[in-house]
């Protein structure tokens, strides 16, 4: 079957996945403008922004022909539970023929769980079908560490756009590897090419960190936060995010009592906070902020989409938590609207806030001989 | 006699002003931007080079800040560039090193910093509307026929109040249409505006925040005495405004120039007075290179391409 999914981050996994299963893979599009415009058109009006994005990469799918759309599911208040019903009724209104298989919960509901796992495995003998997703889940799990890696690293680059473009490269590595035995090769080759890349680093007491944190789509994929790692790093700061898909598989499928996943200690901290999780991922959020506060981050961006309720409710908790814990938080709601003069000042503003609460504002001469480099290259064009 | 020189260009006005080495303002242009933001700085500076010329300045830093600053920064070239939120709050901390509560209110965007022991601990700068700003304001002076200087004045003579909804300019202003046709006079409806603008700001930026006196209030609104007066009576305490709350911006980004300059040890990156004969065009085209169609905005210095910028995937950037 002609297979397609959401874009959300790093996707290369997915992609092998179904591969590995014999599937035909349509691979989304990263969202584009023609993406939201799609989505924002055939979506309901004040539905979440990650919902219409989805759609569009959906929409754009399909007209490559896609027939079956795999995502996950959600649950709680929050309304990621209805997106896949939702979605396969637009798309069926707007006539294409495609099914949609949601993953909840491994523990929720086990039956349901098996029942998505047999629609997708494509006659694949269940060993082999446990063998792929053991080799999948070990390359995204390798592929986050590096991505990880790569936004603390990416503050300092020399050369700007030099990491972006390993990381593009370590992407056609993976994605050109099948078994376990070439996976170990491409993971050094990932780790040798990540490390060659020139960088700058200042002494510790001059290096600032940030946390991100929010709800889990506008944090993960950069088309739909105004690629605001990437201007954190261009700033000369080192971004964290909490938020990864090999940690989102963990926490879902290892039980908790096996799992030594810090999402479920970022759960306990939270807890001091609120009695209950609302939906989505604001029980981790609230316990991030302590999380990130604790380990001596500089400040924490957290974003959602506008009108998100599990992440309204994270934000109404924030100033306690900054008063409790001393840590700067800047809340943004991301949507289809959002202008990019004003992100930008909102985050320059929120790193001196930041850099001066830590003092760390003064200039090293490096800074200042970086501009002299500048005023240079501008002074050949007069 | 060496200064150092800041530039906030705005929406509604640029401001070029220039400080002394014991932060003295030298010299202070208000000038309103209309949609030119490089003729309205040239302008600026313009005035500033006959003054120059006769006290024998010599410019030893300049800074850069609002909403046009990356370009503006690179025509005049710029010491630091820096926001319009770090800006404000270090000209206000310079000046008033007690202050615990900025108010700014600027032409499309308005701004509370809260600032402890001379460090800003928290802001918030409004995303979703611009009723709680200058040109709505504006707007409205020239609606109901009255100059935007005599605004607040008139707003002070009212006897009574009117509540006008300022949820959002467009209401707002039907609200308004309809309290006029009530029989409500000009100056009770301004006073009405005055209130709803202030109530709307701090409804929306003062949410979850602490607001402590001494307040400070800057920003080109702050002329608007009707605005102080409902300040005053919202937030219940006396509201200070600077002698320069029309430029204080300006004067903050000055003020980093010149630390920065003096840390650093190295001179100024400043073009000298000549860049105001500079052909300096801005350019934006729409890349038609993938579906995200990036609007690029191209700088042409001189008939050759300077910079480039606003393109997600640095094809543009990285080519110049």
């Amino acid at each position: 079957m002609k297979v397609s999914f959401p874009y959300m981050g790093c996707v290369t996994g997915f992609k092998k996945l179904f591969e590995l299963l014999g599937h035909e893979v349509i691979m989304p599009e990263k969202p584009t403008q023609r993406t939201i415009d799609l989505g924002v058109l055939n979506s309901p009006e004040f539905i979440c922004y990650p919902f219409k994005i989805m759609m569009g990469t959906y929409i754009e799918a399909c007209e490559k022909g896609a027939e079956l759309i795999v995502s996950s599911g959600g649950s709680g208040p929050c309304r990621a539970g209805i997106y896949g019903d939702v979605h396969k009724k637009i798309l069926h209104e707007l006539g294409y023929d495609v099914e949609i298989v949601i993953f909840d919960s491994l523990f929720e509901n086990f039956g349901a769980f098996m029942n998505q796992v047999f629609k997708i495995k494509n006659k694949t003998p269940t060993l082999k079908v446990m063998k792929y997703a053991y080799l999948v889940f070990k390359m995204i799990n390798q592929m986050d560490g590096i991505e990880k890696e790569l936004k603390h690293l990416r503050a300092y680059e020399v050369n700007k756009g030099d990491f972006d473009k390993c990381f593009d490269k370590i992407k056609e590595l993976y994605d050109k590897t099948y078994t376990l035995k070439q996976m170990k090769k491409t993971y050094a080759k990932a780790l040798e090419m990540l490390h060659a890349v020139p960088v700058n680093i200042p002494p510790e007491n001059k290096r600032v960190r940030i946390g991100i944190v929010g709800e889990i789509y506008v944090i993960m994929e950069s088309s739909t936060n105004m690629d605001i790692e990437k201007r954190l790093n261009a700033l000369g700061v080192e971004v964290e995010n909490i938020q990864y898909i090999s940690d989102w598989v963990k926490h879902h499928i290892i039980p908790r009592r096996f799992s030594k996943e810090e999402s479920w200690k970022m759960f306990d901290k939270g807890y001091q906070y609120k009695s209950c999780n609302c939906g989505g991922h604001d029980m981790e959020n609230t316990g991030a902020i302590v999380h990130f506060s604790q380990k001596g981050y500089d400040g924490v961006v957290h974003l959602m989409p506008f009108g998100c309720l599990p992440e309204l409710i994270t934000r109404s908790i924030i100033p306690q938590i900054t008063e409790d814990y001393g840590i700067p938080v800047l809340s943004m709601s991301m949507d289809e609207q959002q202008g990019e003069a004003n992100i930008q000042t909102r985050l320059e503003a929120f790193i001196d806030l930041c850099k001066n609460r830590s003092n760390k504002q003064q200039i090293s001469p490096a800074e200042a001989a970086n501009s002299k480099e500048l005023k240079k290259e501008f002074a050949g064009i007069m | 006699m060496r200064v150092y020189l800041g530039i906030d260009i705005g929406s509604v006005s640029t401001n070029v002003i220039a400080i002394d080495e014991n932060t003295n303002v030298v010299f202070a242009r208000y000038i309103r931007t209309n949609g030119q933001p490089i003729n309205s700085v040239k302008q600026g500076l313009r005035e500033l080079s006959v003054q120059a010329l006769s006290d024998g300045y010599e410019v030893s830093a300049v800074g850069v800040t609002g909403s046009g600053r990356q370009m503006i920064g690179l025509m005049v070239g710029a010491d630091v560039v820096k926001n319009e939120i770090t800006a404000h709050a270090a000209a206000t901390v310079h000046f008033y090193p007690d202050v615990q509560t900025i108010f700014e209110i600027g032409g499309q965007d308005s701004k509370i910093i809260i600032v402890k022991d001379k460090i800003v601990t928290d802001f918030s700068m409004n995303t979703v509307c611009a009723a709680g700003t200058g040109s709505f304001l504006d707007h409205q002076a020239e609606r109901l026929n009255i100059p935007i200087e005599q605004f607040g004045d008139l707003a002070l003579t009212a006897e009574n109040t009117v509540r006008i909804a300022g949820r959002c300019t467009v209401f707002a202003e039907s609200d308004m249409i309809a309290k006029q046709q009530y029989g409500y006079s000009k100056a009770e409806i301004i006073k009405g505006l005055c209130d709803a603008l202030v109530r709307n700001y701090l409804n929306n930026l003062g949410r979850g925040k602490v607001l402590q006196p001494p307040f400070v209030f800057q920003g080109g609104v702050a002329a608007n005495k009707g605005i102080i007066r409902a300040f005053e009576e919202q937030v219940g305490h006396e509201i200070i405004i600077p002698k320069y709350f029309g430029v204080m911006g300006a004067i903050g980004v000055a003020l980093s120039a010149k630390s920065q300059v003096e840390a650093s040890g190295q001179p100024t990156n400043f073009k000298g007075f000549d860049c105001i004969e500079l052909d300096f065009v801005p350019k934006s085209f729409e890349c038609s290179g993938c579906s995200n169609a990036c609007e690029v905005i191209k700088v042409i210095i001189n008939g050759e391409v300077a910079a480039m910028w606003g393109d997600k995937c640095g094809k543009w950037s990285s080519s110049v």
